[in-house]
């Protein structure tokens, strides 16, 4: 009979041998290797490493990208030239961004959205129009929408301006950039560093930026007074008058004057590329030379019949029956309080869009769209691009179903058929004008090569448009250009009005009120909205996430201020202008010049940053 | 004596549980989806390793090959055996894909390059592949249960594994043969942890 004790004696003999077994060890290291694989754990995409060429479509710089994917993945973006900025190298994130629009039924939604608007175009009185407001011109998609307005008779084409100019950066030995983020984000940042050794850079920003602390100069002008310098060494104001506003000294201006007229050629750049801007380079000669005319790829001749470009200025109040905003692009931002006036009372807003963070919190509906890397597309001719250039943004991966095609919706409202004037078939249409019109090359990444079109099989052009190859145009003859004259504004004028960034941007001496009225008790601090992660149009979830928890750079949700301010960091304050309230924490930066307060470029900042620029900082 | 008897006869029952049942317990046993040999194609075709396991031009091992590459040859039966006949009608002819069970599957936060270990490192297939370039038949794939990868390389005991370990004590050798020969061939020693943990 077995006792048990005998049965004890057993298991402690068990346990023992067991131990002189490799299971337990094995079970303890399978155990450690089970938890790499536990739910939860990300899984990386498994298959055959290859790179895709693409541009990337978050700004209309376009670079050309090496998109590094295992299987149909990318998992990393370069560029071929040169570097990408921030935004492009986790470009491949933005599909997964929190505030990315998917849910709900697409199909369902944009049939009943259209409904809407038919009926809304149906009863609307004879005096209100239908307008697309494109927050990028210049693509093919742009053209969709100017040809449809042509065909709905009281159809609007709105556009923000487009740049007057084009850039040679290449030919520049002397650059005055008046706030312009030149080596952060404004061009191709491969054309402007393959340029950079070349041309001394002066600086012209209240704040030292990225671009300020790389320049050969800075110029720590008062803010929203950069114009000011542009106009003086244009001759349209005086030096005197130029100092006493900007705060520089007149030794200062002269010696930038002086800089650009002896160390040519040339160049002033601004943040926009606007025609006083373009007027103050052909004082210094620069046309021709580092200023070019901006030329557009060929488009087919039966796309002749488009509706004009307006501006929104150009509209009367009241008078848009219904609004259809093309947000599926990065692009401009007009504030709300600039459209929201011209819009009838009962209007129709729909907006496409990728995340809920722009116009779709003013909008009646809302239709999601694909977003980059997954949007097939083009790309208008970037500001630094001497030569007509066709290039597309071929996705990387595949759009979520049911996404809203704009420019598909906008010409079946306008009654065209639809098939011919989705963007794919419009794309392939003018790929094939430009085949047609035999001018300039082809360039592919994957072999760096340069092919002259029209030595190109027909069909081969866009298959090689659509591995990632980008067309350009003949080289600009730059010695028979037409000559060209524009007005820049006179002393007097400008002495009048007070002193203008542009005709939408910021103005008013440094010190006054919103309405430019002297503010003497407490002079409103400048808002200076600067590019950074967290806008909504040029957001990726990985440089949120970065710029919200590292504190490395200001975050969509924090003002930087100087410690003179009387605010601590982390106080919460409201920042208060005519057009809105928003709420806002405090960062105190000793590097924020007094009286400014440092921004994050977002639509929600955008939509109260009236044309003075200035907000009252109420604290909460 | 009687009282040490119960004691031992548990040690012997663990140790037998141990080493001869837990292994079939924890291992999985699979076979390949095409019985393929290398054998054949080594011999017969005249193929080395590198015609199929190439790398690619930007340096990136490109593994198994796909059907493409086995169909370049296999476009219609290449004799009559069995195992070809089963290949061309389950995969060859509908297009699809064999799902090959990869007995050198990395974690997925291991970073492993072919091109420095085969290029830079020159060492030959065998050493951690062993001889299944000559065999005339995959061996059946040893899954862990716990923790899904294969039971090693290429089989046996003392053969490479798939732990860090097996990696570190590799390194840890050609660190010592790089010493007793400065000038040979370099085969690196201990490194840090993102050389493959990247």
């Amino acid at each position: 009979m077995t006792t048990r004790r005998e049965l004890f004696k057993f298991a402690g003999g068990s346990a023992v041998g067991l131990l002189l077994t490799p299971a337990p060890w094995r079970l303890i290291t399978d155990t450690a290797l089970w938890s790499e694989n536990w739910p939860g754990i990300p899984r990386p995409a498994r298959g055959e490493i290859r790179a895709k060429f693409t541009h990337c479509g978050l700004c209309a710089a376009g670079c050309a990208v090496r998109a590094r994917c295992v299987g149909e993945q990318p998992v990393s973006l370069a560029g071929v030239d040169g570097g990408l900025c921030p935004f492009g190298v986790t470009g491949h994130h933005l599909p997964y961004h929190p505030e990315r629009l998917r849910k709900g039924n697409r199909q369902e939604a944009a049939s009943s959205v259209a409904g809407a608007v038919a009926a809304a175009i149906a009863h609307c009185p004879p005096d209100q129009r239908v307008a697309v407001l494109d927050l990028r011109p210049g693509r093919t998609a742009s053209w969709t929408y100017r040809r449809a307005m042509a065909a709905l008779k009281r159809g609007v084409y709105l556009a923000p301006e487009e740049p007057a100019c084009a850039v040679n950066l290449a030919a520049a030995r002397t650059v005055l950039s008046l706030g312009a983020p030149l080596l952060d984000g404004w061009g191709r940042p491969s054309r402007v560093f393959a340029a950079r050794p070349d041309f001394r850079l002066i600086q012209a920003e209240a704040v030292e930026s990225r671009t300020a602390a790389l320049a050969d100069q800075w110029l720590a002008v008062a803010p929203g007074t950069e114009a000011v310098l542009g106009r003086a060494v244009a001759g349209a104001v005086s030096v005197q008058q130029a100092a006493e506003i900007t705060g520089l000294a007149e030794e200062q201006i002269a010696q930038v004057a002086r800089a650009l007229r002896e160390n040519g050629p040339a160049l002033i750049v601004a943040p926009e590329m606007t025609s006083e801007v373009l007027g103050w380079n052909l004082r210094l000669g620069a046309w021709g030379k580092t200023v070019l005319p901006r030329r557009e790829a060929p488009v087919p001749r039966e796309w002749s019949k488009a509706a004009p470009v307006t501006r929104l200025a150009a509209v009367k109040d009241g008078s848009l029956g219904a609004l259809l905003i093309d947000e599926s692009v990065p692009g401009a931002h007009l504030p709300w309080a600039t459209i929201q006036p011209k819009l009838a009372p009962n209007a129709v807003v729909v907006a496409f869009a990728w995340s809920r963070a722009g116009y779709a919190r003013h909008a009646n509906h809302v239709l999601p769209t694909a977003v980059y890397p997954e949007a097939w597309g083009d790309l208008p001719a970037a500001v630094d691009a001497a030569s007509a250039e066709f290039r597309l943004t071929v996705p990387l991966v595949t759009a979520p179903d049911g996404m809203a095609d704009p420019a598909e919706f906008v010409s079946t409202l306008a009654g065209l058929d639809a098939k011919g004037f989705e963007n794919s078939a419009a794309l392939r249409q003018r790929a094939g004008a430009i085949q047609a019109s035999g001018c300039g090359g082809l360039r592919t990444y994957a072999d760096g090569k340069s092919t002259a079109v029209k030595d190109m099989k027909p069909g081969d052009f866009w298959k090689a448009l659509n591995a990632g190859g980008c067309w350009t145009g003949e080289a600009q003859d730059c010695g028979n250009l037409p000559k060209l004259a524009m007005p820049v504004r006179d002393c007097d004028a400008v002495s009048k009005a007070g002193v203008g960034m542009s005709a939408d941007g910021p103005t008013g001496r440094p010190g006054t009120g919103p309405e430019g009225a002297p503010c003497a008790t407490a002079p409103w601090p400048f808002l200076l909205a600067v590019d950074q992660p967290g806008a909504a149009s040029l957001v990726s979830p990985l440089m949120s996430k970065l710029s919200q928890e590292s504190g490395l750079r200001l975050g969509p949700h924090r003002a930087a201020m100087h410690p003179k301010a009387g605010f601590e960091d982390g106080d919460r304050v409201v920042l208060e202008t005519p057009y809105g309230r928003r709420p806002i924490e405090v960062a105190v930066d000793a590097g924020v010049p007094p009286g400014v307060v440092l921004v994050a470029d977002r639509p929600e900042i955008a939509d109260i940053l009236g044309a003075d620029g200035r907000a009252r900082v109420v604290r909460i | 004596m009687r009282r040490s008897v119960f004691f031992f006869a548990g040690v012997l029952a663990a140790l037998g549980a141990g080493w001869a049942g837990f292994p079939r317990v924890i291992y999985h046993s699979r076979p390949q989806p095409v019985d393929f040999s290398h054998k054949v194609h080594a011999d017969k075709a005249g193929a080395k390793c590198e015609d199929c396991h190439a790398f690619r031009d930007d340096g990136s091992f490109a593994g198994i090959p796909t059907l493409d590459k086995c169909a370049g040859c296999h476009a219609a039966p290449m004799g009559t055996t069995a195992a070809e006949k089963n290949f061309i009608d389950a995969y060859v002819t509908p297009q699809k894909e064999p799902q090959w069970l990869d007995y050198a599957r990395q974690p997925e936060n291991v970073y492993f390059s072919h091109i420095t270990h085969v290029k830079r490192a020159q060492l030959k297939c065998v050493e951690c592949h062993g001889n299944e370039g000559s065999t005339d038949h995959l061996r059946p794939f040893e899954q862990d249960r716990v923790s899904g990868y294969s039971r090693d390389i290429w089989g046996g005991q003392g053969r490479p594994g798939m732990k860090m370990d097996d990696c570190v004590n590799c390194h840890r050798r050609g660190a010592a043969e790089s010493m007793r020969h400065p000038g040979g061939t370099p085969r690196a020693g201990e490194r840090s942890c993102l050389d493959c943990h990247k």
